[in-house]
């Protein structure tokens, strides 16, 4: 509260806005400076209203500051239609000086207060909004004739353009010991709406008592019912302006059970918080009893009450009126003050739901999650795809290598390996160089293929991550299909084929011989001969024919061991390309997460330190608010105090 | 062309309507609604602000200590008065068949429903009293009325007429047969208070009340503007002999004496009155009168009223119940067909707005000529012209005025000044010997209003004769 001390009046209380003791109030009351106490919190109020940039506030507590110390008491007598105000007054000063009666009703507020001579006029005022008091800016003023003040009125308002009507008021002036005092009374037209609806008179009642700079109001109510809700609502809502009303229950001679209904008022008012004073009164009686100087009849009437009440709020204007009041407004105002605030405070703290920093954050953290799931599913993928690419290349190698197998045993069926074999291993070498450069080639196009798979596990959103060199097959394929050296086959000589047919031939001989030995020829003759010839020629037939089969068995062994090493040799060619493959993929992926990562912690980072600095931000300035509440609590408490205090 | 003519031509529009709209639930059951209510009696609903003396008035009109009638529980149900054999009330809960209850009398005034049933839309009190034979009455809690029974006319009971008169706009549907304001009146209630309640207290209400009625900003919006004292007219109508007896007695006193007594409430029911009335006597007194009615009453004594019945003839008329009687019987009650009609055109001109078909386009236009050449309802404005002296003409042109206009009966004879069972021979001559003299009164009138009073006249003097020719 700086500029609570600091403010032009040197306020002595205590500076925080801790509610200050009894004692202590008491205390300041008897040092010295009672009066100024009350304006030294309405000067808080108002700064503190110049501060939260309310200068409707201002002007308004402004005025009443100024209408406080003025020494006149405004009372603005109000009501709805036909309840007796203007009745009210005229008997209250004994003097025709409002428009009572008929239907006519009082058109214009008229203020009565005293002079020394008897003066009437209407007055147009330089704005709508001009005070009605007797210092106030006029564009005119028009004398009005005394002795039939009712009609002139009504005649001299009648005149006016229509623009200016809403700018008219009358001021009546009567020497009046009553009004002597510094006593002013406003008679004003009725309230719309009342009895049965109460918003636009709280409207118009407001202005009622801002432009007629009232320090008290008499809300009439005539007698012969109760207030009604809506005049309730009214009298509440001026309870937050006045510190005290006054309530008038008129016309008490004519209502049979006056008592009955002014009861059910006065706990009406209670139960809804209003601080009245009830009053019944009866104009009626008052009037005749002054004209007759009937003293029991004036006591009937309840206006003694009145006027003891009206003379005791004058006496008591500079000091307990005007503390009260100052109670009731810095209460008032800081209420409404307080409810600005809170809205505020609320919306701030809707606003922390929805602000971008947050919502950026929020967004960081989703990209951060999804990056993680994203690398556990490409990974996967990738050992899946490569462990599949395996086995299928190792498949497809062992169908392709089987096919040359199949074919060489089908040419070792019919062929003579040892007539055929050139031929033959060239024919082998080129099919296996095909079957391994097919599926090398194929290995490469799936590599691709896999890269492919892998990227698509990426997020559509973070472009291309494909590596743009994915590693082909390593190994020169010629280098791993070797020449195949013809195998080592029994070839038959002549020396063998001479021997075998000698063998052969020595049976035939032999078994042809005995046979004819028995015809007596000698063993050797030319018919054994030939049978041994026969013989021997067979023997070698069967031996070159047994021969070839061997051979035939042994090439076909040679070329499937041959093709099986190279087999072996391609399988271990094509699993090393997979594997490296596969380790770059790994290497390329990681390195692309890894970027992502990095990427996205910053921007983490970053929306983090902007949220933070945003919460912070406004926890500052919820802090600022809540303190001003605070404050705005504390200046409320010592309006409070003025209105409790001691008097 | 008689009202009768009017609602005639307003059945057949009805029965028409009823025609196109077959098949269509909702529009048929609010035409045949309307259809019946045209030949019920008239409905007239009694509105205005809280406390203004609505219940009271009806009570005068009916004659007795009936409204208000409170549903225990329910408080705000609009309730309609009817004439019936025996007093019993209908109560009516929204969406539900009626239920009969018996009525008993209340502690303060009128009488209560005992009620455990919830929410009430509205209640049916049946009351034996000739008043209602011909007319339904409404004692409405606010200014809106019975929204699902519209009622044919509205008295608006007002304490203070001001100058905001949007109370009585509202009252206006302004479109069609509802641009004629001819369904409402005004009244100035508890007229006993004015000034303080003087014993003159009346007569200032009633003057309040002529100038108001022909202020033109009014008339627009009313038939008639009138001053009533209802708890004065229901004093007046079922005054008590014992009741008459302390009047006198006060009224015997000397008039300072007398005066000083009634001064004020608690002076008249104070200990040591001086007379030899008991306090309970008195307060029924003051209940019954008031402290102005009382004050009247005494005067009225003291200047003559020996009797009973004297007094309480003369608290009537001062009370302004004749003159609203008057009002009622000759702008509402003898005109009620042409009331009836306007209500169910109104409806109509609303059904047809609400589910506009392509059938229904003959019946728009059908409407539109109907209203167009309602002549009814200018007559009506114009009796009321002449009975507010909004239209001055000289006197036995007034007179005459009044006559053709159908303030006095609506079949031609009774328009003519004929006896009734005149053949239309002898009508003839007379209807033309009118239609001059208004042809001529149209141009000879020298204020705005009496050449239009006259056109009026005019045309229903032409109208007679196209139905006699």
């Amino acid at each position: 509260m700086e500029s609570w001390e600091a403010g032009p009046t040197a306020y002595a209380g205590p500076a925080s806005p801790v509610r200050p003791g009894r004692t202590e109030l008491g205390a300041l009351a008897t040092s010295g400076a009672p009066a100024s106490l009350w304006l030294d919190v309405l000067d808080a109020t108002i700064r503190t209203c110049q501060e939260h940039g309310r200068t409707d506030l201002v002007s308004w507590l402004w005025q009443r500051r100024a209408q406080l110390l003025h020494p006149h008491l405004r009372v603005l007598v109000v009501g709805a239609a036909k309840q007796g105000k203007s009745q009210l007054i005229n008997a209250l000063i004994n003097a025709p000086v409002c428009v009572v009666g008929e239907d006519r009703g009082t058109m214009v507020p008229t203020v009565v207060r005293h002079t020394a001579a008897p003066t009437a006029q209407l007055i147009v005022r330089a704005a709508p909004d001009t005070a009605w008091t007797p210092d106030a800016a006029r564009q005119d003023s028009i004398p009005l004739a005394l002795d039939r003040l009712a009609d002139a009125l009504a005649e001299t308002v009648a005149i006016q353009p229509a623009a200016t009507v809403g700018r008219l008021h009358a001021d009546v002036g009567v020497p009046r010991s009553l009004l002597a005092s510094g006593l002013q009374l406003i008679d004003t037209p009725p309230l719309p709406g009342l009895p049965a609806v109460a918003p636009a008179a709280v409207g118009r009642l407001r202005e009622l008592a801002t432009d007629g700079r009232a320090d008290l109001v008499l809300f009439v109510c005539e007698a012969g019912r109760e207030l009604s809700d809506a005049e309730v609502a009214v009298l509440a809502d001026l309870g937050r302006l006045f510190p005290s009303l006054v309530v008038a229950y008129t016309k008490t001679d004519y209502a049979a059970h006056w008592r009955r209904d002014l009861e059910a008022s006065r706990m009406r008012l209670v139960q809804a918080g209003v601080p009245a004073t009830v009053l019944p009164l009866s104009a009626t009686l008052r009037v005749r009893a002054v004209q007759t100087g009937d003293a029991a009849l004036n006591g009937e009437s309840g206006f003694p009450a009145l006027i003891s009440l009206l003379e005791a709020t004058v006496a008591a204007k500079p000091d307990r009126l005007a503390r009260a009041t100052v109670g009731v407004l810095g209460r008032t105002v800081t209420e409404r003050l307080a409810v600005t605030l809170r809205d505020d405070l609320d919306a701030q703290r809707a606003e922390s739901e929805t602000s971008h920093a947050v919502k950026r954050l929020h967004e960081t953290q989703r990209r951060m999650d999804e990056l993680r799931k994203c690398a556990t599913r490409w990974q996967t993928r990738l050992s899946d795809e490569v462990g599949d690419l395996m086995s299928d290349i190792e498949h497809d190698l062992r169908e392709r290598t089987r096919a040359v197998i199949a074919r060489a045993d089908e040419t070792f069926t019919e062929a003579d390996p040892v007539r055929v074999w050139d031929e033959f291993e060239q024919w082998l070498r080129e099919a296996l160089l095909e079957v391994a450069q097919t599926s090398l080639g194929w290995l490469g196009d799936r590599a691709e293929w896999l890269a492919r798979a892998v990227a698509a596990e990426f997020p559509a959103e973070l472009g291309d991550v494909l590596p743009n060199w994915v590693p082909g097959v390593q190994g020169d394929v010629s280098e791993r299909v070797t020449e195949l050296e013809s195998p080592q086959v029994e070839r038959f000589t002549m020396t063998q084929k001479l021997f075998t047919g000698l063998r052969g031939s020595y049976g035939g001989v032999l078994m042809v011989g005995l046979v004819t030995s028995l015809t007596g020829m000698s063993l050797i003759n030319p018919i054994s001969l030939g049978g041994g010839a026969v013989f021997g020629g067979k023997s070698i037939r069967e031996e070159g024919k047994s021969l070839l089969r061997r051979r035939q068995a042994v090439a076909r062994a040679t070329v499937r061991q041959h093709v099986d090493e190279i087999y072996v040799g391609l399988a271990k060619d094509a699993k090393d390309s997979v594997r490296r493959i596969q380790r770059a993929l790994r290497d390329h992926f990681t390195a692309v997460t890894e970027d992502l990562q990095e990427a996205i912690i910053e921007s983490l980072r970053s929306a983090k330190a902007d949220a933070e600095r945003e919460a912070s931000v406004r926890e500052g300035r919820a802090r600022r608010t809540e303190q001003e509440l605070i404050r705005l609590a504390g200046l409320q408490k010592q309006a409070l105090a003025l209105m409790a205090g001691p008097g | 062309m008689s009202g009768a003519g009017l609602a005639e031509r307003a059945g057949r529009l009805l029965d028409d309507a009823a025609q196109v709209f077959r098949g269509h639930e909702r529009a048929e059951t609010w035409l045949r609604r309307h259809r019946e209510r045209l030949v019920e009696p008239l409905r007239l609903a009694v509105a205005g602000p809280p406390g203004s003396g609505k219940s009271t008035l009806v009570n005068a009109l009916i004659g007795e200590d009936v409204a208000p009638v409170v549903v225990e529980g329910a408080g705000g149900a609009p309730v309609w008065f009817q004439d019936g054999p025996r007093p019993v009330a209908h109560v009516f809960p929204p969406d539900a068949p009626a239920w009969t209850a018996p009525m008993r009398r209340a502690k303060e005034a009128g009488h209560a429903v005992d009620w455990a049933l919830g929410g009430v839309s509205r209640v049916v009190v049946d009351w034996p009293c000739r008043a209602l034979r011909h007319t339904r009455l409404l004692d409405a809690a606010g200014v809106e009325g019975d929204t699902e029974v519209p009622a044919d006319a509205l008295l608006y009971v007002t304490r203070h007429l001001g100058d905001d008169l949007t109370p009585l706009q509202e009252s206006q549907s302004g479109r069609g047969a509802g641009a004629f304001p001819v369904h409402v009146m005004v009244v100035l209630s508890r007229a006993d208070e004015t000034a303080g309640g003087r014993p003159d207290a009346i007569l200032g209400a009633r003057q309040i009340a002529r100038r108001r009625r022909r202020e033109p900003r009014v008339a627009a919006l009313c038939q008639d503007v009138l001053a009533l004292s209802g708890q004065l007219a229901l004093a007046g109508r079922g005054l008590r002999e014992e009741e008459y007896a302390s009047v006198a007695a006060v009224a015997a006193l000397p008039k300072a004496d007398a005066d000083a007594r009634l001064l004020s409430t608690d002076r008249f029911t104070a200990a040591g009155f001086g007379v030899d009335v008991p306090v309970q006597r008195r307060e029924a007194l003051l209940r019954r009168f008031g402290i102005g009615g009382l004050r009247l009453a005494v005067t009225l004594v003291r200047s003559g009223a020996r009797s009973r019945a004297e007094l309480g003839a003369q608290l009537m008329r001062q009370s302004g119940l004749t003159e609203l009687q008057a009002s009622i019987s000759d702008l509402f009650t003898a005109r009620r067909d042409a009331l009836k009609a306007r209500t169910a055109l109104i409806a109509l001109d609303h059904l047809l707005r609400a589910e506009s078909r392509p059938q229904a386009a003959h019946l728009v236009a059908e409407l539109d000529r109907l209203v167009a050449g309602a002549h009814e309802f200018r007559e009506l404005r114009l009796l009321a012209a002449l009975r507010t002296g909004r239209v001055t003409l000289p006197a036995e042109l007034a007179v005459e005025a009044r006559r053709l206009a159908g303030g006095e009966g609506t079949a031609h004879a009774e328009r003519l000044g004929l006896p009734a069972e005149s053949p239309p021979e002898q009508l003839w001559p007379v209807a033309e010997d009118a239609a001059g003299r208004w042809h001529q009164q149209t141009r000879a009138a020298t204020t705005a209003g009496g050449r239009r009073a006259a056109e009026v006249v005019l045309r229903s003097c032409t109208a007679i004769l196209d139905d006699l020719g």
